[in-house]
Formats: structure tokens, C-alpha cells, sequence
């Protein structure tokens, strides 16, 4: 540090050591970081309160009344379409993150034993799909999984149907393809930070005190993989929960999930309180959801991957 | 990390999953190619015409310069948001906790929620629902986290020993922003601005809810989608994959090379 040796300097009246740029003025901070927060509180927090309030309002055949009432909420209760919609919704999020859970750990695994170039260059591979529309990668499937499509055609061709099968598409099984292809990412991202995190000393001390592939594997590098393992989960949960383009261009009628629905309210029947109503009890359902993970993990964690 | 059978296995694995991951866009790219009046198969040669058909109609080069127009002045609005609050962190202040839990609400809301969110306050607040009154808005919402998580470990990790010795030498902070911080971390900015570029490009679910009238790439696609199933969509799938993986890719490289231990 030059200042260390620059000590006449030192005494003279100058900015007070602290981290960086304006250190010591606690005002230049608030300062700083009001800018998104403003921005954040006018475009995410405060239509909240909109929402809320259009949530107690009524549509008539003239349009949104602003008449005070609790019809909504009467509606969703009263009619169990939107209870099963909403089950159906957690059991698509809860299975899709498990497929997704299955399908990206080894591959984590595969990328935290690489090193140098060929990891740079993997990641690179495993980033470069993502990078690119989800409207897109959902879309991709319908060329493979409709009745002209490339499944149907490899089979016929190998002999092993003479029809197209027509139940590839438009099913909750062609949602989960469409969730696990679209959000794999935030699964393997976590994950692979996690184990690259673990030290190589520790799973050495297991490998010499005895302990087989398998064992080291449940018992050292599963259970401090395991922050990982709950991030990526919360996210594809998280990400599935609001699911719309897949469900809707993969699910067909019996794969239609809450956003979807959702989504009608406003685009379609033009029932705003209603949908209004929904996208709260949508909200609240995955609030929950995340506060009883995130309150044993903390957000820092979920999100950056670091500790504590 | 482990034994040589298992990472034989994990090998064979590694290369099933990226078929899957790329097996699609395989068929996608082979479709835009695909000299037959149907989407789908079989491949009935090799044409450029359906690149020739999206591209003579006008309707693909007003929603790409829409996109564009959007993601540039979102990345720009994004990025330098989220340089002002990782700078900000940097100091101890009131609430500082809140800070970080209240940029990730955009990522925690259900998407389609974060949607409609936008569509009742831009009704409540009486915007138009225009490009630049609604769309914007909303897709700087939207990039504003990532931008956040993308720059925020760079400047996180970047040493204050550096502007401290600016500071003693006698410089203000606006010069030690400018000449010693600014200077290193440039290709995490860079980096910042592509990636949320491609964000913005790719952002469909608030912008189908708040545009109106104009269109942008994703809802110009969606749109073909919802009315027909049409020969050229893969050819428009392909442009916006190409777009978006070129730009992020380079963004990509970028940040990795920032975050090389001797940059800091």
C-alpha cells in the first residue's frame, strides 16, 4: 500500500480509510442504491397494492366497477375448477423440479470435475440454450413431439408404429419435457457451484480412511452439495409455479396449468377482479413456499451460493 | 473429484445430456431448411426460402429494430441501475439489509404475475400502453436483478486498497471512479450490458401483457404460433437464437475474464 509509506501525507486532512469510493459517508450509500430501489418500489412492489385493490372490485357488462366487494374471492371458493387447477399447478412444479433434480446433478457433477479450458468450455455449452427465448426452446418441441414430428417419424421409419402417436403432445407428460428442457439451467448452475465449493481435501481424507466411491458419495459430497441442491430446486419450482408458454403451447387441454388461467382472465374473458384474485392467491402459495425454505437457507445463499 | 469408472460414467452421461439439450436445435436449424409447404418432417431438401419469405415480408425487420431499440436502452438503464446499488453495498447504511431482498423481487414473482403487475399499473397510473411507456418499464424490471447478480460479485471482490491510494494521492471520488475503478472492471460492465441485451431481447411474458398494437421478436413469434403453425417459424426461431447466443456468448467470454484472480 503506498499510503503506508507516505505517512506526511497521511496526516493531513483526507478522506477517512473505510472500503472504497466515499467510504465513511453513510449517506453516499442510501444515495447509491436509491435510484433501483425507487425503481423497484414504483414497478414491483406498489402495483401490488393495485392488485389488491382491483381484487375487491366487480366487473358488470359495463367493465371494472370500482364497487367494493368480495365476489372474486366467493368465485375461487365457490367452484373447485380453481382448487384443482392450483393442486395440479404445485404437483407439475413439484414433479418437474425433481425430474429436473435427477437429470442435473450428475451433470453438475461431470462440470465440477473439469478444469482449465475444457470447463470454461463446457459451461459455455451448458449456458449457450439458455441464452435464447424460452418462446423458442418451448416451440423446439412441437417439430419433435407432433404427429409429422421427428419421434413419430424416427419410429415409423424403424418400423415400430405404422400411425403417428398422437399422445405425444398436448398432455401434462409433454409440460414436464417443455418445464425440465426450458429451466434445467438453474438446477445444474447451483449445483455445480455448490460441489465446486467442496474442498478436495475432504473427499480425499474419506477416499483414505477407507470409504468406497459410493459411500464417499452419500456421505461426504452429497450432504455439502446440498445448498445447492435447494437453490436449484427453489428457482425451478419457483419458475414452474408461474409457468404460461410451455403449458400453453405444450399442455393442451388437460395440461393447463394456473397461469394460464391466470393469464384468460386478462387476455381473454376480461374478468381483471378475478384474475387479480388468483395471481394473490398465486403469490401468497409460493411466498410460503419460499419462506419455509428460505428462512432455513437465507436468500443470499439461494441466490449467490454463498454460506450463511 | 471421483474415482475413474465413475467418471467414465459421468462422461457417457455428459454426452447424453448435451444431445438433449442440443438435439432440438439441431432439428430446428435442419427445419429452417426444410424445403416442404408443412412444418415438420420429412426433409424434403435443402432451401433458403423460408429465410427469403421472413425477411421480404417487412413484419420480422419491425419487430427486430423494435427489440433492439428495447434492449439497448434497457441493458443501458439496467446496468447502470445496478452499478449504482453494487457500488452502493459497498458502504454500511440503514435498511442495507433490505436492499438485496428487494432486488430479487422481480425473479421471485411468478412471471405471469410480474405480468399482470405491470399491465394494472400502467392501467391504474393511466400510460399508454406503448413501446416506450409500458414495454420499457417492464423490461428493465425484469433485467435489473440479473444485471444486479451479474455485476455485483465483480465489484464485490474488487480491491478498495486501489481507490484508497487513489484517495490519499489526493483524488476526488468522482476521478477515482473514473480513472481506477471504472478502467478494471469495463469488461464486467460490458459484460452486464450484453447479457441483459438478451435478456431484454428475450423477454416475452410482461411485454405480451403491457404492448399493444407494435411488436417485439418473442410476441411476434408468439403470435404466428397462436394463429397458425406456419413453414417459416423455425426460420424465426433460428434469428432469435442466433441473436441472443452470439451476444451473450461474447458476454460470456467477457466476464470471465474479469473474474480472473489477477484483475484484482
Amino acid at each position: 500500500m503506498a499510503s503506508q509509506d507516505t505517512p506526511v501525507l497521511r496526516s493531513h486532512a483526507l478522506p477517512p480509510r473505510g472500503t472504497g469510493i466515499g467510504a465513511g459517508h453513510a449517506g453516499r450509500g442510501l444515495l447509491l442504491v436509491l435510484p433501483s430501489m425507487l425503481w423497484l418500489f414504483v414497478f414491483a412492489i406498489l402495483p401490488i397494492g393495485f392488485l389488491i385493490c382491483l381484487s375487491f372490485w366487480t366487473t358488470t357488462i359495463f367493465g371494472i366497477q370500482q364497487i367494493w366487494s368480495i365476489t372474486s374471492y366467493k368465485t375461487i371458493a365457490a367452484d373447485p375448477i380453481y382448487v384443482t387447477v392450483f393442486l395440479k399447478t404445485l404437483r407439475i412444479a413439484v414433479v418437474a423440479t425433481l425430474i429436473s433434480l435427477i437429470f442435473s446433478y450428475p451433470l453438475a457433477l461431470f462440470l465440477a470435475g473439469l478444469k482449465g479450458r475444457a470447463r470454461s468450455g463446457f459451461l459455455l455449452l451448458m449456458f449457450l440454450p439458455f441464452w435464447s427465448s424460452f418462446v423458442v426452446r418451448s416451440f423446439m418441441w412441437l417439430p419433435i413431439l407432433g404427429r409429422n414430428g421427428l419421434v413419430n417419424q424416427v419410429l415409423m421409419a424403424l418400423g415400430i408404429i405404422d400411425q403417428p402417436i398422437e399422445w405425444l403432445l398436448f398432455n401434462e407428460g409433454a409440460v414436464y419435457v417443455g418445464l425440465v428442457y426450458v429451466y434445467t439451467l438453474f438446477m445444474v448452475l447451483p449445483i455445480f457451484l455448490s460441489l465446486d465449493r467442496i474442498d478436495r481435501s475432504v473427499i480425499e481424507a474419506a477416499r483414505d480412511l477407507g470409504g468406497r466411491p459410493l459411500q464417499v458419495f452419500w456421505r461426504v459430497i452429497w450432504p455439502l452439495s446440498l445448498p445447492g441442491v435447494w437453490s436449484g430446486c427453489i428457482m425451478v419450482f419457483l419458475i414452474s409455479m408461474g409457468a404460461y408458454v410451455t403449458p400453453q403451447l405444450l399442455g393442451g387441454a388437460s395440461g393447463i396449468m394456473i397461469g394460464n388461467v391466470i393469464a384468460a382472465q386478462f387476455l381473454n374473458t376480461n374478468n381483471w377482479p378475478l384474475g387479480a384474485a388468483l395471481s394473490l392467491a398465486l403469490i401468497v402459495l409460493v411466498g410460503l413456499v419460499l419462506a419455509a425454505v428460505g428462512h432455513r437457507l437465507g436468500l443470499k445463499q439461494l441466490f449467490l451460493g454463498e454460506r450463511g | 473429484m471421483l474415482s475413474r469408472s465413475w467418471s467414465i460414467a459421468l462422461k457417457i452421461y455428459a454426452a447424453a445430456f448435451f444431445t438433449f439439450l442440443y438435439m432440438p436445435i439441431l432439428v430446428l436449424v435442419a427445419l429452417s431448411f426444410n424445403d416442404s409447404p408443412a412444418m415438420g418432417f420429412p426433409f424434403l431438401g435443402f432451401s433458403t426460402k423460408w429465410y427469403a419469405r421472413i425477411l421480404a415480408g417487412g413484419e420480422l425487420a419491425d419487430a427486430l429494430t423494435n427489440s433492439v431499440m428495447l434492449a439497448i436502452a434497457s441493458a443501458f438503464i439496467a446496468t447502470t441501475l445496478a452499478l449504482l446499488t453494487s457500488l452502493g453495498l459497498r458502504h454500511q447504511f440503514w435498511m442495507k439489509g433490505l436492499v438485496f431482498p428487494a432486488i430479487l423481487i422481480p425473479v421471485i414473482m411468478p412471471s405471469i404475475v410480474s405480468g399482470i403487475l405491470l399491465l394494472v399499473f400502467i392501467g391504474f397510473a393511466g400510460l399508454p400502453y406503448g413501446l416506450w411507456s409500458a414495454v420499457l418499464p417492464a423490461h428493465v424490471t425484469s433485467v435489473l436483478p440479473f444485471a444486479f447478480l451479474t455485476l455485483h460479485p465483480h465489484i464485490a471482490r474488487f480491491n478498495p486498497a486501489l481507490e484508497e491510494a487513489a484517495m490519499d494521492l489526493g483524488a476526488k471520488p468522482l476521478k477515482v471512479f473514473t480513472r481506477v475503478l471504472f478502467p478494471i472492471i469495463r469488461p464486467a460492465l460490458v459484460a452486464t450490458l450484453l447479457f441483459s441485451f438478451t435478456i431484454s431481447f428475450d423477454e416475452f411474458i410482461r411485454t405480451l401483457f403491457v404492448i399493444s398494437g407494435q411488436r417485439t421478436v418473442p410476441i411476434y413469434l408468439w403470435v404466428l404460433i397462436i394463429e397458425r403453425v406456419a413453414p417459416f417459424l423455425p426460420a424465426i426461431g433460428v434469428v432469435l437464437l442466433a441473436v441472443s447466443m452470439v451476444i451473450a456468448g461474447t458476454g460470456f467470454v467477457l466476464s470471465q475474464r474479469t473474474l480472473r484472480p489477477s484483475n484484482t
